[in-house]
């Protein structure tokens, strides 16, 4: 991983905490909007409280060196979910949280890339 | 791969089934119940995994053919030797120690007894050389306690004596991580035996704990060097005036990887390394494979004459045997010059290391107990067995094999793993990779944790303890009074063992 990658990684880790922080902590405190949403998946409250704690999780694994690309695999598998969750029940019309979600995908995926060589079971294997 | 079952078939099911299952469970996910989806994620991450495995990556064949399938092989494979350590290997089996030698030295370190029952688990028409006893066993109590004295030869004032045959030998600050070393260090210190530092440079760490303490001088001449890896007369001198340095080992070559130097990459030299070793950050340092001043016979003699006269302790050398002729003419040049070092450590082609590579390890020098034999037959047959000592090391981790190596002209003994083991190693065989998963050859903090300084200093003092109360009986049921009458003569010694066919060697051909 040369310098400018690890930058790159960098803010793109920071963006997706910058983002995680407020919607893992209106999921975990109940707000409205989130409790609507969760209404419209059947996933309330437990659902809302899983995603919540998952989002929280990943900021957390996101925001240390050494967990990053674990933290990026998750957030890539949450991000998933949120896709069809817009795209089978919630739709792209009402926010822009849909668009986020895809965009999350792809930064997330992104970091992954950048950070192959530290997925330990895998960087055993190929090395 | 082939066998009763047909990977390649279930593998083939495997990667339609996962991607099978992804839609399944989107299926679920939409008309049961949304908690599906954790499922449909997962399983469409495998499908991605899977795919990558088949299609883009070409390094490993097996993932190309079978896929997600391929990898639990890697998996497996990965903790083979775990597997095999726990649950198939035979107790007499691993190597290179089994689970009897080590068990032996668990519980000694742990005080408790060691008596075993029914019987032998060796093999006894193997060939392996056994110990003699008298059909007269002497009285412990009139068995003269033991002592040696390194340097009496020279009539040194600062002259060290020892009152047990055991050594901790040498490992590095480097090798081991801090707290292994005090520890150690300290575990010593408890029993009343000194501690080789390594080749590690100042032993800040050592010191630190007030043992006693053989300096060892590597190639390198890490903290006694000057830049171009000559040595720093005043810092040695400066080094050997500390109270707790009580003897300088000039190591010339060592059983793990004789004849063969090394390098610290310069990601290692963190800056207390740096200090600690006296060598630059940034860059990588060389360890020659031999002292830059120690070029042939005479030069080898006259660097332990200097050495000696900087150190004002007694000084040895540690070495690793190859052909019996090379230290033959060595010992010429010793009488010639009538410099003789205070100690000659032979040191076992079975020695361990933190690194070596393989081709050295297994391959090179000669194993300690001919080699032994052999540095004893020819100072004796150069009448100057009196002017130096002789220490062993190669696996002499329990009371038999040390008395064997006392037998065969060793004065005292070292030790590197058996000190290693009662520290807790389990033998995971990683201490080059930073991951010793005991703590003991890392520096990772969070695997140094579970090693409590204060618990494993006990565990040595207690192994030593152990050996030194087998000793004396093994001396008792030998009908020996006296340490220096360990001998030969009381070893049985079959005829197809290594030590057999260096005995015949040197009796056939008096130039060796
Ligand atoms: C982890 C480790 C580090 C070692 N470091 C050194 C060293 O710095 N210098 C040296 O001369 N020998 C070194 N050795 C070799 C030992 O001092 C010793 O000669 C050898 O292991 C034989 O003793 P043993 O069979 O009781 O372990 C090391 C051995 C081990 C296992």
């Amino acid at each position: 991983m040369n310098r400018s990658s690890l930058i790159i990684s960098w803010i793109l880790q920071l963006s997706i905490a910058a983002i995680f922080i407020p919607t893992a902590y209106f999921k975990l405190t109940g707000n409205p909007e989130s409790v609507a949403l969760f209404s419209k998946l059947g996933m309330e409250p437990t659902g809302r409280y899983v995603i919540g704690f998952l989002e929280a999780a990943a900021c957390g694994l996101l925001l240390n060196p050494n967990s990053a690309v674990h933290g990026a695999i998750l957030t890539l598998g949450i991000m998933m979910g949120a896709v069809i969750a817009h795209s089978s029940k919630i739709g792209f019309s009402d926010g822009v949280f849909g668009y986020i979600a895809i965009a999350l995908v792809i930064v997330s995926s992104a970091i992954i890339f950048i950070r192959r060589k530290q997925i330990k079971s895998i960087a055993r294997m190929l090395s | 791969m082939a066998g009763s079952v047909d990977l390649h078939k279930i593998s083939r099911f495997a990667n339609l089934a996962i991607p099978s299952m992804a839609v399944l469970f989107f299926l679920g996910g939409h008309y049961l119940s949304f908690y599906f989806h954790f499922l449909t994620v997962t399983f469409l991450l495998l499908t991605l995994v899977n795919l990558f495995y088949l299609f883009i990556q070409k390094k490993h064949t097996l993932l190309r053919n079978f896929g997600i399938l391929g990898q639990a092989r890697y998996i497996i494979e990965s903790i083979g030797p775990e597997m095999r350590q726990y649950l198939f290997a035979n107790d007499t089996e691993e190597r290179p120690f089994n689970r009897i030698e080590r068990s032996e030295i668990y519980r000694k370190s742990k005080g408790i007894d060691a008596a075993s029952a029914f019987g032998s688990q060796l093999n006894f028409d193997n060939a392996e050389v056994k110990i003699r006893h008298s059909m007269y066993p002497v009285d412990k109590a009139d068995i003269k306690p033991y002592s040696l004295t390194f340097g009496e030869e020279r009539g040194l004032e600062n002259s060290y004596t020892i009152t047990k045959p055991y050594m901790v030998s040498a490992m590095s600050y480097g090798a081991l991580g801090e707290k292994a070393v005090r520890a150690l260090s300290r575990g010593a210190r408890m029993a009343g035996i000194a501690m080789n530092t390594g080749e590690g440079g100042t032993p800040k760490y050592h010191m630190a704990e007030g043992g006693e303490l053989i300096f060892q001088m590597g190639t390198a001449k890490f903290g006694v060097r000057n830049d171009d890896g000559s040595l720093n007369d005043d810092k040695l001198r400066k080094l050997c005036a500390e109270p707790t340095i009580k003897m300088v080992e000039i190591k010339l070559s060592q059983g793990a990887k004789p004849g063969k130097g090394g390098l610290l990459p310069k990601e290692k030299i963190t800056k207390e390394i740096s200090e600690l070793r006296g060598v630059p950050m940034g860059k990588d340092v060389v360890s020659p494979a031999h002292h830059i001043e120690c070029v042939c016979k005479k030069t080898t003699v006259a660097f332990i004459k200097r050495v000696q006269d900087i150190a004002m302790i007694p000084v040895g050398i540690k070495l690793c045997i190859g052909k019996t002729s090379d230290f033959l003419e060595m010992v010429l040049e010793m009488k010639a010059q009538n410099i003789f070092p205070d100690f000659i450590a032979v040191d076992g082609a079975e020695g361990g290391t933190g690194a070596a590579p393989k081709a050295f390890m297994d391959g090179y020098g000669m194993p300690l107990l001919p080699a032994l034999y052999s540095v004893n037959k020819i100072l004796v047959r150069e009448g100057v067995r009196d002017k130096t000592k002789i220490i062993a090391a190669g696996k002499l981790i329990n009371s038999s094999r040390q008395f064997i190596a006392l037998a065969l002209g060793a004065d005292a003994i070292y030790s590197a793993r058996g000190f290693m083991l009662s520290l807790g190693c389990i033998q995971a065989m990683l201490c080059g990779n930073n991951t010793c998963p005991v703590g003991i050859t890392t520096h990772d903090p969070s695997l140094q944790k579970g090693l409590i300084v204060e618990e494993k200093a006990k565990r040595i003092a207690n192994y030593v303890h152990g050996l030194e109360h087998d000793f004396y009986e093994m001396l008792a049921a030998s009908g020996i009074r006296d340490t220096k009458d360990i001998k030969i003569d009381q070893l049985y010694i079959p005829e197809d063992t290594a030590l057999a066919g260096q005995i015949k060697a040197l009796l056939n051909n008096p130039n060796l």
